[in-house]
């Protein structure tokens, strides 16, 4: 079952993150084809060789609907496969096994996956306020019958914090907590950080005093356990076997992916500190024929340090319960044994919306192309990538291997 | 009414919702695999069976878990209480969204017994349930906004006397810093529509909460802008100083007036204000002050009215 390892990555291209109020304002047509030209050079293809498209429906900005037939024709190529993912945080690592089965089914050899995530410029008719009105209630719909609507936001139940740290509480429960040792998650990843040139907060480096003293968000939750919004975007060429081979640099071959959701709101979970990632690992492995073990390194989607202990347990990196302990017992930068969110992960790279899962996509794939300069890992033939979407609710596993 | 989001009911779910306006938790039970469901449905979300019933249940359950939310998660969620979110796990097997009232955060633990609270929130008698301790004595409570005691007429810091003619002194009070807040208000339909008949001013988006809910951009009527801007006088705003020594003080009418956001019907408002400049003119001693009023918990003020007071 699944894929039989015939689609690489062959090239991307990543904004660098910055903030809002300073980063470039371009039309999300704009960046597409930008980010398009870019992931190209870098794959060393043209744009004629593109007949397949993944790209973001939802906060798209020049249309809500039709976007792909837009973005096809700004870009003014033609494609055989044409794909809107709605998957919030797990969106790039869902474009991505769509691109590589799209591929495998001989319908397309090479796809664009793209997530645009600067601001728009203002239009002279535009109502600035309206924005701020729509980030109101965070990801949550405001429609008329929207469970949502009427069971969780007239509580106060909205945005990602609380949803994150009732999970963090319910595992501290079960399992028991250590804030020391999320607080390292955080602060490994930010030793990392400091060797990626474009990561958000290169130069700031984190100590788990400072973790630990810094403004508690939700209970157990800190402010610097929580991601910070940027403006980025990314794009990735995924091509066939044939296509990989002129390419011009080592191609990223996926061999397994796994994909997994059920519900919104993780209060609905049967048990909510067992996430949806641990099937969508297992189907990864099990296609990929590799275990946990195989993987010189994992590059976990991170919102949260609660999303990052969750997912490598879920995974199988170590036991359920056992991941405070592992991560205390295992040094997780760039440098260490345990090789994890190199590039600073999105918690010190920053998040770029729903183009931040690609960070880890990215990252994944310039380990394994030799592309990571001075935080490059020795060896790196296989990665783990995971995405997750909402409150860990939506959640991908792809199993990328160097050809 | 207030801004914070209030549940609308639908066709499918109305019985939940008339049921805690009358006192009852009620849910629904399928009647083919006789599971429970939870939130209201068409079909079982066990087996997809049309054939659901709903039954009254006691509303007890479980903490399944919990957070202290020390940002509150909207503006208007901020108040004296903590925002305490909660998922409860109902002896029935399933779970609600909601929050816990009526404990301390050091009080509260994963697992202990809770018993459903019905939170009367709106005049228009919408009851959310809400939850606290098995053994805590609270099983219904009135969160609709009511108007604040007004303040005494003593009340605030003591102040600074200037006079008139100690202009350095008066120049020394310009500032970006905003005062302390004022005493709050409530706007409600009724001050609303008292508004409209004197002024004439009868559209319906201050004065039909019913169209304004269907056709407004607002979710409901809103205040006036020249309302709210006039309740100004209702406000005591803590100055820390007061001007002596003129003969006539008058109020000159202003430099600026603005209504950036809108005030809901049901809005509790508050007020600061910074002087913004003092200047010696041939009529007089010109101060502005910018009052600023706000709905309680928004950032962004309602009325920005820049006040040109003249001391003669």
């Amino acid at each position: 079952m699944g894929l039989k390892g015939q689609a690489a990555i062959v090239g991307a291209a990543q904004y660098k993150p910055e903030k809002y109020s300073t980063a470039p304002q371009m039309f999300h047509l704009e960046q597409v084809a930008d980010l398009a030209a870019r992931a190209l050079a870098d794959a060393g293809l043209k744009a004629s060789d593109i007949d397949g498209l993944c790209i973001n429906g939802p906060h798209f900005h020049e249309a809500s609907s039709f976007v792909p037939a837009m973005a096809a024709e700004y870009l003014g190529i033609g494609v055989n496969f044409a794909e809107v993912v709605d998957l919030g945080g797990t969106t790039a690592v869902g474009m991505i096994w769509r691109a590589a089965a799209a591929i495998e089914l001989g319908i397309c050899q090479a796809v664009l996956c793209v997530i645009p995530q600067r601001m728009a410029p203002f239009g002279p008719d535009d109502d600035p306020s309206a924005m701020a009105r729509a980030m109101r209630f965070g990801g949550h719909s405001t429609q008329y019958g929207a469970p949502e609507a009427e069971f969780d936001l007239p509580y106060g139940h909205m945005g990602q914090n609380t949803g994150y740290a009732m999970i963090a509480q319910r595992y501290a429960a079960q399992y028991g907590y250590d804030q020391s040792a999320m607080a390292k998650i955080a602060v490994d990843q930010r030793t990392s950080a400091q060797a990626h040139p474009d990561a958000i907060f290169r130069g700031q480096t984190l100590s788990i005093d400072d973790v630990l003293n810094s403004r508690m968000v939700a209970d157990p939750l800190h402010v610097l356990e929580i991601v910070m919004p940027v403006a980025g975007g990314a794009a990735v060429i995924v091509a066939s076997r044939e296509l990989a081979e002129r390419s011009k640099g080592r191609p990223a071959f996926v061999t397994g992916f796994g994909e997994r959701l059920g519900y919104k709101s993780p209060s609905y979970a049967q048990d909510m500190t067992e996430t949806p990632l641990a099937a969508a690992a297992r189907t990864a492995f099990a296609m990929a024929g590799a275990t946990p073990a195989d993987m010189h390194a994992a590059q976990v989607y991170d919102c949260y340090t609660i999303t990052v202990l969750l997912s490598l347990e879920d995974a199988g990196f170590c036991a359920k319960g056992e991941g405070m302990r592992f991560v205390m017992e295992n040094d997780l930068t760039f440098k260490g044994n345990f090789p994890m969110n190199t590039h600073g992960g999105q918690l010190s790279f920053g998040q770029a919306g729903s183009a931040g899962g690609f960070s880890q996509v990215v990252e994944a794939y310039q380990q394994i192309a030799g592309k990571a300069g001075d935080r490059q890992l020795r060896v790196c033939d296989q990665v783990f990538v995971s995405g997750t979407g909402g409150v860990m609710s939506e959640q991908g596993v792809l199993i990328l291997q160097g050809a | 009414m207030s801004n914070k989001p209030m549940p609308l009911a639908t066709p499918i779910s109305a019985p939940f919702w008339n049921g805690l306006k009358e006192g009852r938790v009620q849910l629904q039970q399928c009647n083919s695999c006789q599971q429970w469901t939870f939130y209201p449905r068409r079909h079982c979300s066990h087996c997809l069976s049309h054939d659901l019933s709903w039954k009254e249940v006691s509303g007890a359950g479980t903490l399944y878990t919990f957070t202290v939310a020390r940002i509150p998660t909207l503006p208007e969620f901020a108040g004296a209480e903590p925002q305490i979110l909660a998922v409860v796990e109902l002896e029935q097997g399933v779970r609600m969204n909601t929050t816990l009232v009526g404990l301390a955060p050091d009080d509260i633990r994963v697992g202990m017994a809770v018993k459903p609270v019905r939170a009367r929130v709106s005049e228009d008698g919408t009851v959310l349930l809400r939850y606290t301790g098995a053994d805590v004595d609270l099983v219904e409570r009135d969160e609709v906004p009511k108007a604040p005691p007004a303040p005494a007429a003593d009340a605030g810091p003591a102040r600074t006397r200037i006079d008139v003619k100690d202009i350095d002194a008066l120049k020394a009070l310009v500032s970006d810093q905003f005062s302390d807040w004022s005493n709050q208000i409530l706007v409600d339909q009724a001050l609303i529509d008292d508004f409209a008949r004197l002024s004439g001013d009868d559209y319906w988006i201050h004065t039909d909460p019913e169209r304004a809910r269907k056709e407004g951009p607002f979710g409901g009527t809103i205040a006036h802008g020249a309302l709210v801007q006039v309740l100004m006088s209702r406000m005591q705003v803590p100055l820390s100083f007061e001007v002596t020594g003129f003969t006539n003080m008058v109020n000159y009418g202003s430099e600026r007036l603005r209504f950036p956001s809108p005030v809901p019907a049901g809005s509790l408002l508050h007020s600061r204000v910074r002087v913004k400049s003092v200047e010696v003119l041939p009529r007089g001693t010109q101060m502005i002050m910018e009052f600023n009023i706000h709905v309680v918990g928004q950032d962004r003020p309602a009325v920005i009215n820049d006040l040109v007071i003249l001391y003669m």
